[in-house]
């Protein structure tokens, strides 16, 4: 215990000499030592995924040219559908333990919270979409590996969880909770999604495109992010206070 | 006190807007030119980009009403924001069945899964789900907050429609752009723009505009009586529900 807390001091000295960032490390922090030690989060996000993968072959007939051609697309889904498990797990936890009134105690500003719930799905998402690229390099043998690829895999997702963390920051403080999530999120993210995807999908030749070729999707994507996080930033905390 | 003035205002609104909607539906058929390439079809396109735009404004409407709200919590600004929301949605629908008339003839689809097309199912979506929101919560004060914080985050979408439809390759005419690309469009056969003729598509499209403006405020009018009637409703519910309490105790 004395050692983990000297650990988190270490890296607190190194990142956190502004308090706002320790604030958002202390969160991404505490999310991560909690995933440590329950495992939840992750396992039902892979798991599921491997499911949503298979189910999807199930409904191409295991037609493998059909699947190939849709894969990009498949990726994007099972990201998008294992997401919105994750963002529940996340912010709900908080919700059952109460330990969001005492998060929401401490003398930070709403908004370091919000970045650093932010931060702490993003990083659940890209460990589960690297899990995700490779049983779709093994499903698909789709040129999945590509850095691009991956770099475009990690923007639609901070887009997404920004735009994710608001909403079920909201949906778990109503009626019907968990229910409500993806009947929001999913058509809010789908213009993130829309040019991700067809970017994703030019680098699915095995000739690398061109930058003019990829340029306005990425764009989208870029311009997405900032205006989802600064939504974010700016009204996470109406969405917080009771 | 509150309720006559409002009824006064339905009243000629309600009156403005028809007259402008028989002088626009009058200018599309009889003074508006028959289109070269499209023919009567194109006589759609007024009543669609109408409908559209009243969308937009809608929207923006309701996300100015949203921010105000969470700056300055009052009934009246969520009242705002439901009311635009809602007529905004049917705006759009109405837009997107004139569109998809329009498409059988011009594309011969009534629906192709282009980057605009997919976007407003997309805004359209996004618009219906804050019924759903507001529906999930009882407390009027949260279901205020929430709604106005859904009504900023759905904007994202209306603005990302319009940059991915700049950018992104598509079948549907640039409305919203420079003269070079409705060059582009007018090259392509879709809307042939040349002398008189151009002039009165133009002056029968502003036509068009302004009508289906007064349209929409004389909607929001009646939308935001209703609105102040249902509150009144409930509060009188709530003191009879008071009052037989108290003669049962």
């Amino acid at each position: 215990m004395s050692k983990q807390l000297t650990e988190k001091k270490s890296i607190f000295s190194v990142l956190g000499r502004s308090p706002y960032a320790a604030a958002v490390w202390a969160i991404v922090w505490k999310d991560l030592q909690i995933e440590r030690h329950t495992k939840q989060t992750l396992s039902v996000m892979i798991m599921f995924s491997l499911s949503t993968v298979v189910m999807f072959n199930f409904a191409l007939e295991t037609n493998l040219d059909a699947a190939r051609n849709v894969a990009t697309g498949l990726l994007w889904a099972t990201i998008l559908l294992a997401g919105t498990l994750g963002l529940n797990r996340s912010l709900a936890i908080e919700q059952e333990n109460r330990t969001v009134d005492a998060i929401l105690m401490a003398p930070v500003s709403r908004s370091a919270i919000y970045i650093g719930k932010v931060l702490s799905v993003t990083l659940f998402s890209i460990v589960l979409e690297v899990a995700l690229v490779f049983i779709f390099i093994m499903f698909f043998n789709k040129p999945l590996w590509r850095p691009q690829v991956l770099l475009i895999l990690v923007l639609g997702t901070i887009g997404y969880i920004s735009a994710g963390v608001l909403i079920t920051s909201m949906t778990i403080q109503t009626r019907t909770r968990e229910v409500l999530l993806p009947v929001l999120l999913l058509p809010l993210s789908l213009p993130l999604i829309l040019p991700a995807a067809m970017a994703v999908a030019s680098y699915m030749f095995p000739q690398t495109p061109t930058w003019g070729e990829v340029q306005s999707p990425i764009l989208l994507v870029i311009i997405y992010d900032l205006l989802m996080i600064t939504t974010g930033v700016m009204s996470y905390h109406y969405v917080v206070e009771s | 006190m509150e309720l006559t003035r409002l009824d006064r205002n339905v009243r000629i609104l309600n009156w403005a807007a028809a007259i402008a909607i028989f002088i626009d539906l009058a200018v599309i058929f009889f003074y508006a030119p028959t289109e070269k390439t499209m023919g009567n079809v194109q006589r759609i396109f007024y009543f669609h980009v109408g409908a559209a735009w009243v969308g937009a404004v809608a929207f923006f409407v309701a996300l100015v009403a949203g921010i105000i709200y969470l700056r300055k919590p009052g009934r009246k600004w969520d009242t705002l924001a439901v009311a635009s929301v809602e007529i905004g949605l049917v705006f759009l629908t109405m837009a997107t069945v004139a569109g998809s008339v329009w498409g059988k003839p011009a594309w011969n689809a009534w629906w192709t899964w282009s980057p605009r097309l997919t976007l407003i199912t997309i805004a359209w979506l996004t618009y219906a789900a804050y019924f759903m929101l507001r529906g999930a919560i009882e407390d009027a004060e949260k279901r205020g907050r929430f709604s106005a914080v859904y009504v900023i985050v759905a904007f994202v979408t209306i603005i990302m429609s319009y940059l991915s439809v700049r950018v992104l390759r598509d079948v549907h005419p640039v409305v919203v752009g420079d003269t070079a690309e409705s060059a582009k469009g007018a090259a392509e056969g879709l809307q042939d723009f040349s002398g008189v003729d151009s002039m009165r598509m133009v002056i029968s499209l502003n036509v068009s505009v302004v009508a289906f403006s007064i349209l929409y405020a004389a909607w929001m009018a009646n939308r935001i009586r209703l609105q102040h009637l249902m509150d009144e409703t409930n509060s009188l519910k709530m003191r009879v529900a008071a009052r037989l309490q108290g003669d049962h105790a």
